[in-house]
């Protein structure tokens, strides 16, 4: 997982990898923390035990991440209205927090209830998108792109790949390195490792669906 | 910002909201199977028996009056409650096992049944009890069992309320096939199969009304 914290050079690849792979566009400037895995579980448990700052700091976590999926899915839709619609997840969250199973992950959990709530308030105001992404990767705006999680998304789903994969993706996608040079690496010919790294990112792309809508 | 000093504002105000309780699904369930319990007690104690139970009980084609409605319901409420968690997949599926043979029972009786005699057959003699006892007995455990479920987190209302109706409906029909005396499958499958519908379609409406979140 340590490249998303050492990625910091070509920063207009990584945009364009991670719009591709998450359906969102997001181009932060800074480093990335990574959380250790379960820390969305640890918080959310505590929260449920009535620790109040706990789930403020989970709300906190999440908040960017729902804002990257609203985005994705709202397209055309101005940010007051984004910020309306995450308002009504967050309130979600929280009076639903009850339905979530301490032993399973959280993620399945907030993405159905975050799903359920997104999609209803397109519904509400009349205006199903439901556009692809790739529609405005062009035009989306840049603004607002703290979304540290997304990066770490993208992170997971890496370890859910096989590790060639995972390395050619890293490498190509991310680094930025030429096919011959990440091909080299992993002991692949150059048309070899396009190949490899072509079905990595339908691989990627499948996993980001499910876990946005 | 504005907009973000209120996103950020909802967050302290829901962290200092007391927690919702988590949701135990298992106490829905009992409530569900409790109700329709009381119902039926309240129907055989009125109704009685059928004399011939014990001998009935051992013929495989009378047993299936019991069982299969039994299966469904066994089924459709462990499946019902799944939905209370908003990323659960039931197994919705598994309720084509026993309708299906129900449906092969129905096919192979009416292919050795004389053409003549097939009206009879369905018909029978006690229609309208058999759909007022059904409908009747599965009322009150669809109404509370969705109540209940309000405090769940379906992202499919109408789906939930359906098997809530079909798990009451199966359960009645397995209670008052103790009590009815009909044995041919053509009679049975059809209102038995009548009355689970009806519970069903009733479940379905409510949910969708009440189960919105």
């Amino acid at each position: 997982m340590a490249f998303v914290q050492s990625y910091a050079a070509p920063r207009h690849c990584l945009g364009s990898v991670r719009s591709a792979i998450l359906g969102a566009s997001f181009d932060n400037g800074r480093e990335v923390a990574l959380e250790p895995q379960g820390e969305w579980e640890r918080l959310l448990t505590a929260a449920n035990a009535g620790d109040g700052a706990a789930f403020a700091r989970f709300l906190t976590l999440i908040t960017p991440v729902m804002r990257g999926i609203i985005r994705a899915r709202a397209g055309t839709m101005g940010s007051d209205e984004h910020e309306d619609i995450l308002q009504e997840v967050l309130l979600a969250v929280h009076l639903k927090r009850g339905t979530w199973q301490g032993d399973r992950p959280v993620r399945p959990w907030l993405y159905a209830v975050a799903r359920h709530k997104i999609v209803d308030a397109f519904r509400k105001r009349g205006s199903a998108i439901q556009v692809p992404i790739e529609a405005f990767e062009e035009t989306l705006p840049a603004e607002r792109s703290d979304e540290p999680m997304a990066a770490r998304d993208l992170s997971a789903m890496l370890d859910q790949i096989d590790e060639r994969s995972a390395t050619i993706v890293r490498a190509i996608a991310i680094e930025g390195e030429s096919a011959e040079t990440a091909g080299e690496r992993v002991g692949l010919s150059a048309g070899a490792a396009r190949v490899s790294m072509h079905r990595a990112m339908k691989r990627l792309s499948a996993l980001a669906e499910r876990m946005t809508r | 910002m504005s907009e973000r000093q209120t996103t950020e504002d909802l967050i302290a105000s829901l962290a200092a909201m007391p927690a919702p309780p988590r949701l135990r699904m298992s106490r829905i369930a009992l409530q569900i199977v409790g109700l329709v319990g009381i119902g039926l007690v309240l129907l055989l104690i009125g109704t009685g028996l059928r004399p011939d139970l014990a001998h009935a009980l051992t013929t495989p084609v009378t047993l299936a009056k019991n069982a299969i409605p039994l299966a469904l319901a066994a089924i459709a409420l462990p499946a019902a409650m799944m939905t209370a968690r908003p990323e659960a997949e039931p197994p919705v599926w598994l309720l084509l096992l026993p309708a299906g043979l129900a449906a092969a029972l129905f096919v192979a009786t009416l292919a050795e049944t004389p053409v003549a005699q097939i009206p009879r057959g369905i018909m029978g003699n006690t229609v309208a009890a058999c759909l007022t006892s059904i409908t009747v007995l599965s009322l009150t455990p669809i109404v509370v069992g969705i109540a209940l479920m309000r405090r769940g987190a379906t992202t499919r209302p109408t789906l939930t309320g359906a098997l809530i109706g079909l798990a009451s409906g199966a359960g009645a029909a397995a209670g008052y096939a103790l009590h009815c005396a009909e044995d041919n499958p053509l009679f049975y499958v059809t209102w038995y199969g009548m009355g689970i519908c009806i519970a069903t379609l009733i479940g379905a409406v409510l949910g969708r009304r009440w189960l919105r979140w």
